[in-house]
């Protein structure tokens, strides 16, 4: 019978736990691993690298000191247990890397899981005992967890034996390093601690209100004073309501960096930096009105400090009253364009690490697509595909009974639209529309709508300018129904992986599938700019 | 001045005195109408009478219940030993019943030295608990079952405490139930099938009085005179301890504190935040640290989020407000946009940036937890379209644009 669950477990963990083998790789935490691979040993739980000073920790975190004094009392000295504590802030203010570097300093075995990278509750779980356990994955165990552990209750057996033991091997282990003194890094006490980072993607789990509780019980489910546990999350402690209720841990509380730090951050690690400095007191100001997120200041300082330093030829030269004012009106035009677009700098260089959702990758395609200066599009479509998309644009944005007045095929639709004058009540009622179209949103259409627009607007098209959509030409007024329907879904069904037209919800009534466009106006109007449609002629407007 | 050796160590005591929760509710257990006497009386009674019993602990959370449980447990257990046969189930763990009985199967065997089978099924597990029932009961040792967060064994059919509490109708059998819950309508939640073979008998769990207060802070808080500290050291410290205690600055701290968060363990974390801020050097507690720890366990999260915006993260949420005060029952971030457009158009602010821009304020203001989708998550719509509200009341923002320093008048005016 063990035989074959231990079978089982290598079939059935192989996806789920090459996963958890990459967090642990890309997480900051950079174990010792490498040079006791044959051996595990405890020290595999301390934080990797040299340990370090609280001098040089402190300066290493300008604007943090009252921070890390805190988590130093709170931790304590070695040997003393402590109660669950719950490190919050907003994102980049620091939470994360102090907390790590202070575990560095201190010299304490830690496990490390961040619910990023371990994204459900099982991959926590089996994370959390890997590491207690010192299993790695690799190919000769198959890549798989130490215990196969799904269950709540199956987890806290585990935990409460590995932690059980150890403790006990630290506990021995203190014993031995106070006998022969010669370790030249040896594990400070024989707390072990447990940090669980990110804390607040669990609320988007779908065990997660069975999950919080259990992580915010665990201290007295567990029961071991040698355990200390700490959360980390970049929302206050109020949005993790329940309804059982739980006693809150100890809260510590990040604030986002004040100016003053910002400054002194940013000019860390630069190569000039008094030519920074300068560059900053022109900036850091205005930049600081849209967001005091440290991330996004320095991805959009540091190609604005490239436009700052063009103009000189010695980065070297320490600024002058006159320099300095010879360069900010060089900067001048560029940072209010870089005011008004300091999105989309960002969205380019952190869409790997911080998108992992289709809508923001396609809001950062979109804004790509739209930001651009020229009325060029900077990816290439087939023309069909152009027509597809500005159809389902006009079937997302036009009211469907509007669709037969405005497609007529004598064209009479703007004669017939003016001809009506609207009364009070109507313009009233025109202006709740409008309103419901704000909070609404594009909406969706069945698929027979579109591809009876885009049947309708290829063929007006070809009016403008019969020569160039030959391929369309062809393809459509002989009405071959076959070739047609294929390549169009084809089409769609790109135009679909490309988030520029989502698939909604099915009709509950019909059946049938739904689509949604979503690219923005100006973009359906550059497509349709390029391939010379008067797109501007069939958008209804109220 | 005292060494800092001294003083870590007498830290070091304190705190590993505030994390240990036995050591904590002794003091409040010698009275004999205190719940520690009740239900020590209980368990005890059918320890040596032989019966069956069943027990409900309730009372708000961190008010001690598992701790008494545990400190009469431990008593018991020293008192009758090798008569006791301890089952601990957990809400949080084994709520539905396949798991509970496979748990209870497991604590069982481990107890017993049996071996264990894990493919048992559901059947096989409740067969074999109910034949260890009557084993034990002939054997006069007394099971006791500990449901803890009891409230969510009454989820699913209740098959497990049905079969528990059946089985304590029988004579042969020999058990107590306690459930442990904070829900102090639990035994309501039970099906009348389970309700009819439960004993109703309920023990609360109440608020310490003020005079319990000050007795546990004493007792948590003092040194020993007769143990490896320093004897002048202990004495000293109890000393400036007790003239504290008789502070009427301090009595106010406590009183403010214990208004908000009336149980025990609010106030165990309170000592451990006033404690854990010792000075080493100074060796001893003072006001101060009570001070400075009741002002970072109430915290305002709302605020501090609040005093962390960016403006234009502020004027997104002055323009949320203003929409909501239209009384625009759904509005997304495409009308809040119009609203800062319109602003912007009125009184030609500084402040005007894309929609781009905006847009990812907005997602950090919602990321923040100051906004969130008033519609169910999972539908496939783009954020702008989205229907959003508030989660922070009006009178929240002026008080937050007051005390962000870098907050234009003009904003606060609009906000008014």
């Amino acid at each position: 019978m063990g035989e074959d669950e231990v079978l089982s477990v290598t079939r059935r963990t192989t996806r789920s736990s090459s996963a958890t083998a990459i967090s642990t790789k890309n997480d900051v935490v950079e174990r010792i691993k490498s040079t006791h691979i044959c051996s595990p040993s405890l020290n595999d739980l301390l934080y990797g690298g040299e340990p370090i000073d609280l001098d040089v920790l402190l300066s290493n975190f300008p604007g943090r000191h009252p921070q890390i004094r805190e988590l130093l009392q709170i931790l304590g000295p070695s040997n003393t247990p402590m109660l669950p504590i719950f490190v919050y802030g907003g994102p980049s203010t620091g939470k994360t890397s102090i907390i790590l570097q202070l575990f560095r300093y201190l010299n304490r075995p830690f496990v490390y899981s961040s619910c990023r990278t371990c994204y459900s509750p099982r991959i926590l779980f089996e994370s959390v005992l890997n590491q207690l356990s010192h299993h790695r994955k690799n190919a000769t165990n198959g890549y798989s967890s130490v215990k196969r552990c799904e269950k709540p209750s199956d987890f806290v057996n585990f935990l409460r034996e590995a932690l059980v033991s150890m403790v006990n091997r630290l506990k021995e282990n203190v014993g031995k390093s106070k006998s022969s003194k010669k370790r030249e890094r040896s594990i400070d006490g024989h707390m072990v601690y447990l940090i669980f980072d990110k804390l607040e993607l669990v609320r988007d789990w779908d065990k997660s209100s069975s999950i919080l509780p259990l992580l915010f019980n665990l201290d007295s489910i567990l029961n071991i004073p040698e355990v200390g546990l700490i959360f980390i999350s970049s929302t206050p402690p109020d949005t993790f309501y329940s309804s059982m209720g739980y006693i809150e841990p100890v809260p510590i509380y990040f604030p986002n960096y004040s100016e003053d730090d910002l400054r002194q951050i940013l000019v860390r690690n630069q190569a000039y930096p008094k030519l920074y400095s300068s560059f900053l007191d022109a900036v850091l100001r205005p930049f600081c009105r849209i967001t005091r997120r440290l991330d996004e200041l320095s991805a959009v300082f540091s190609s604005l400090f490239l436009e700052y330093c063009k103009p000189l030829n010695d980065l070297a030269v320490v600024p002058n009253e006159d320099l300095k004012r010879r360069l900010f009106s060089n900067l001048q035009p560029h940072i209010s364009l870089f005011l008004n677009e300091t999105f989309r700098v960002l969205s380019q260089s952190s869409s790997g690490a911080e998108r992992t959702k289709g809508r923001e990758l396609r809001g950062s395609k979109r804004k790509i697509g739209t930001h651009d200066e020229s009325d060029e599009l900077d990816f290439h479509m087939s023309t069909s595909a152009k027509y597809l998309l500005i159809s389902a644009f006009l079937a997302s944005r036009n009211p469907a009974t509007l669709d037969a007045s405005l497609f007529d095929s004598r064209g009479g639709s703007d004669s017939r639209k003016r001809r009506r004058k609207p009364s009070e009540t109507a313009k009233g009622q025109k202006e709740a529309e409008e309103e419901e179209l704000l909070t609404k949103g594009p909406g969706s259409f069945p698929l027979e709508r579109l591809l009876a627009i885009f049947q309708c607007i290829t063929s007006v098209a070809e009016d403008y300018l019969g020569e160039e959509v030959q391929v369309e030409d062809s393809l459509e007024v002989e009405g071959q129904d076959g070739p047609l329907m294929s390549d169009v879904l084809l089409q769609l069904s790109s135009l679909c992986n490309a988030n520029f037209i989502v698939k909604g919800g099915t009709c509950p009534l019909e059946g049938s599938t739904r689509y949604r466009s979503v690219v923005t106006e100006d973009l359906a109007l550059k497509v349709a700019k390029s391939v010379k449609f008067p797109l501007a002629k069939y958008v209804y407007r109220r | 001045m005292v060494s800092d050796n001294a003083a870590e160590k007498a830290l070091n005591l304190i705190r590993s005195r505030l994390c240990n929760p036995n050591f904590i509710f002794r003091p409040l257990c010698d009275s004999p109408d205190s719940n520690y006497s009740k239900l020590k009386f209980i368990v005890s009674s059918s320890v040596t009478e032989a019966c069956n019993n069943s027990v409900l602990l309730l009372g708000p959370r961190g008010s001690g219940k598992v701790a008494v449980l545990d400190l009469v447990l431990e008593d018991l257990l020293l008192e009758y030993p090798d008569m006791i046969n301890l089952i601990r189930l957990n809400g949080l763990l084994h709520s539905d019943d396949n798991s509970a009985v496979k748990e209870i199967a497991r604590q069982l065997c481990v107890e017993h030295q049996l071996l264990f089978s894990k493919m048992a099924s559901f059947d096989d597990n409740s067969e074999f608990m109910i034949a260890m029932l009557r084993e034990c009961g002939l054997a006069h040792k007394t099971i006791v079952f500990v449901l803890d967060e009891f409230d969510l064994f009454t989820q699913g059919k209740q098959r497990l405490l049905y079969a528990l509490l059946d089985a304590m109708q029988s004579v042969t059998s020999q058990a107590v139930v306690i459930g442990v819950s904070c829900r102090l309508d639990a035994d309501q939640l039970l099906e009348k099938r389970v309700k009819s073979r439960f004993s109703h008998r309920k023990l609360l769990f109440l608020p310490p009085s003020e005079e319990d207060i000050y007795r546990l802070l004493d007792h948590v808080l003092s040194l020993p005179v007769d143990s490896s500290l320093p004897h002048d050291y202990a004495i000293e410290f109890n000393a400036k301890l007790h003239s504290m205690f008789s502070d009427e600055r301090f009595r106010q701290v406590i009183n403010s504190y214990m208004n908000f968060s009336p149980t025990v363990r609010h106030l165990v974390k309170f000592l451990f935040r006033a404690a854990s801020d010792m000075d080493l050097k100074l060796g001893y507690l003072s006001f101060e640290n009570f001070k400075s720890a009741i002002s970072s366990l109430q915290r305002q999260p709302k605020m501090e989020c609040l005093r962390d915006c960016s403006i234009l993260e502020l004027y997104i949420l002055v323009c949320m407000k203003r929409l909501e005060v239209k009384e625009q029952n759904s509005y997304s971030f495409s009308a809040v946009m119009k609203e800062y457009k319109s602003i912007h158009d009125s009184f030609q602010t500084s402040d005007y940036y894309s929609q781009d821009v905006c847009l990812r304020a907005f997602e950090h203001v919602l990321q923040r937890g100051l906004v969130c989708f008033a519609d169910g998550r999972g539908r496939i719509q783009s954020t702008e379209f989205r229907p959003v509200k508030l989660l922070i009341s009006f009178a929240e923002i002026s008080q937050g644009l007051k005390a962000h320093h870098l907050c234009p008048a003009f904003l606060q005016k609009l906000a008014s």
